[in-house]
């Protein structure tokens, strides 16, 4: 008989139970529902935690069980941004332009509406006329299609390519990460239809839903970024609990082995990879509203790098490992990059954590692979083997 | 007795060396064969070519009931059609169980979709557990398979085989460094499998050929230099003065 997924998987549970009374806690805490002891600015952190540990949940399924680095996984995270970002903005936009519109003696036409719109999104790029690919910019719908659809499709052709022509190991990650940088250097472009350099903004605000705070609006999108965390857990936990997770590890263990078994290998890591892809877009639709702004500079490759670093430490292989991570390390590197970690005076020369940090992560980087090649992940195991025993 | 597989003079050349030059050979759909040849004689790629791993540049290969053209399936649209291989190097997927191994290898759809909604049915438990039986795992199911002996990883490799259920069976040296006891339950192991399908087996031990008591093929400079019974391949005076070298 096979067990339910809640209990062949204990990690489940516990992961889930906690998560629940974590984002419980939090809520009762938080300014805009309960006690006001965690700021908004805290909600916002905790809730992008949430989605960074969600994206970590992809890439360790993609890198921790079926093998394949992939160094672009954050593309895909920066375009659920971008889908989610276009319809925030244009519709923002538009509430904006109709009050200022509305004072007018006659009632504006829709191609003032327009142009005026327009203008506000693309001045700073210097053009007024909205792209093409704003088309569906006034459809929640259709932009929430398009947060699954872009990296989806981009995941599914970009894997085909890859896998079809059997590139793996080193090879594919560099390939990977080229397509990132391609990605980001062509929304550099002011001509991109996305705002070039300035990226998109003012994504904290709800359209149509001015007048509520945003200690009330961020503990909304907590909330959410917690319950697509859970979610994604499980759909992840379901995904390597059984016999397809025993042929993703297979396929990251011994590729050749495996086909020989008749397992069509490049079907399995299109699926994996082109999965794990949407889970990241929809992470980073969840994300950027909470940051506010998205631009091509969260696309750059070093994003990706810092997203396996996460896996690399957490521990990967295990879904609780990419999660403590993300957790710990996004954490650790907001407070030391927020100016809140005391600085070290050693007399002659100040170690100051806005510049030290990525000096002590790549550290922890190296002693973890050294000491710890299994990653916090790993020593939890270790101790609950300990106690089984 | 029809043949289930038909390799018409195939050749393969690496940077201009000839592996396997105008190789023809046929096997029906119950045998035993064992293919010897002194080292770099084409064995492997004899078995590379059969299993899809490499291209030959000229040749035929047909294999089944009915006869299809191997030459234009991938390595894993081949082991489904139905042959299996065993590397020489015992290759067990190491972190996971012997029972996940065998699971994995029993016969079914291999789409990522069917198997990600694949339930265990008590008929699979049932194979896994006849198949643990005989290749004498019975105890070891819940063993992370990395942890096996030598001869064991052989074993559950040979028992993944059988799971696959494959018309034709190659296996790559499987006696290499295993002990007089593990050899003589692999002979016995493939002796057995061919009772139902082809098996052909690549080895250089002599003594483990005879133990093996079949149709022998004698492999040299990428083509068939002799085919016949042990004794009879033995006594072929080409075949003494390259192999045998006395």
């Amino acid at each position: 008989m096979r067990k339910p997924l809640l209990l062949r998987e204990p990690s489940v549970m516990i992961f889930i139970s906690l998560l629940a009374a974590f984002t419980l806690i939090v809520t009762v805490l938080s300014e805009g529902f309960g006690l006001g002891l965690v700021s908004t600015s805290m909600i916002k952190i905790l809730g992008k935690t949430l989605c960074l540990c969600l994206i970590a949940i992809a890439m360790d399924l993609v890198w921790g069980y079926c093998g394949i680095l992939s160094l672009g996984h954050f593309a895909f995270f920066g375009l659920g941004g971008y889908m989610i970002g276009m319809w925030l903005m244009y519709e923002r936009t538009k509430d904006i332009v109709l009050g200022s519109l509305a004072g007018g003696a006659l009632p504006a036409t829709p191609q003032e509406i327009e142009d005026a719109i327009g203008t506000q999104i693309f001045g700073v790029v210097g053009g007024s006329e909205i792209p093409a690919i704003w088309y569906f910019a006034d459809s929640l719908a259709a932009q929430l299609a398009l947060v699954v659809l872009v990296p989806g499709l981009l995941a599914l052709v970009f894997g085909w390519l890859a896998f079809r022509s059997r590139v793996t190991g080193v090879y594919l990650s560099i390939l990977t990460q080229a397509m990132t940088l391609a990605l980001s250097l062509y929304l550099f472009q002011n001509d991109s239809g996305l705002r070039g350099n300035n990226g998109l903004s003012g994504l904290q605000n709800l359209p149509g839903l001015t007048d509520v705070p945003q200690s009330i609006v961020s503990v909304w999108f907590f909330l959410a970024s917690a319950l697509a965390l859970g979610a994604g857990y499980l759909i992840a936990a379901y995904v390597v609990s059984g016999k397809f997770g025993n042929v993703i590890r297979a396929i990251r263990d011994d590729e050749a082995r495996i086909r020989f078994m008749g397992y069509p290998v490049e079907a399995y890591k299109l699926v994996v990879f082109t999965l794990t892809a949407v889970i990241a877009a929809i992470a980073g639709a969840l994300y950027y509203p909470q940051a506010g702004i998205v631009n091509p500079a969260e696309i750059a490759p070093i994003a990706s790098i810092y997203l396996a670093v996460w896996v690399a430490i957490g521990g990967r292989g295990r879904l609780y490992g990419a999660v403590i991570g993300a957790a710990l390390v996004s954490l650790l590197s907001s407070w030391f990059t927020g100016g809140q970690a005391p600085s070290i005076p050693l007399g002659i020369y100040t170690i100051d954590w806005v510049d030290w940090w990525q000096v002590l992560l790549g550290l922890g980087f190296v002693l973890v692979t050294l000491y710890a090649p299994n990653g916090i992940g790993g020593l939890v195991d270790r101790l609950v083997r300990k106690d089984a025993s | 007795m029809s043949a289930l597989l038909e390799v018409n003079s195939v050749s393969v050349a690496f940077d201009g060396f000839k592996a396997i030059n105008d190789l023809s050979f046929e096997i029906g759909g119950q045998e035993l064969r064992a293919v010897i040849g002194p080292n770099g004689a084409g064995k492997t790629t004899f078995m590379d070519i059969v299993t899809g791993k490499t291209r030959p540049d000229d040749g035929r290969i047909l294999f089944g009931e009915p006869m299809m053209d191997l030459l234009r399936l991938s390595e894993s649209q081949i082991a489904r059609a139905g042959i299996g291989r065993k590397f020489q190097r015992p290759t067990v997927f190491e972190t996971q169980s012997v029972r996940d191994n065998l699971m994995m290898a029993l016969a079914g759809d291999r789409s990522p979709l069917a198997v990600l909604r694949y339930r265990p049915s008590g008929g699979d438990g049932e194979r896994i557990a006849a198949l643990a039986e005989e290749i004498g795992l019975s105890d070891q199911l819940g063993r992370v398979a990395g942890e096996l002996s030598h001869g064991q990883k052989q074993w559950l490799e040979i028992g993944m085989l059988l799971a696959q259920d494959p018309k034709l069976l190659l296996v790559d040296e499987p006696a290499a460094g295993m002990t007089l006891g593990e050899r003589e339950h692999t002979t016995d192991l493939l002796r057995a499998a061919a009772q139902t399908r082809a098996v052909i087996v690549v080895e250089h031990d002599m003594e483990f050929v005879r133990r093996l008591d079949c149709k022998v093929t004698v492999l040299h400079e990428g083509s068939v230099l002799a085919e016949g019974t042990l004794d009879h391949v033995t006594a072929n005076s080409d075949v003494i003065d390259v192999y045998l070298g006395r």
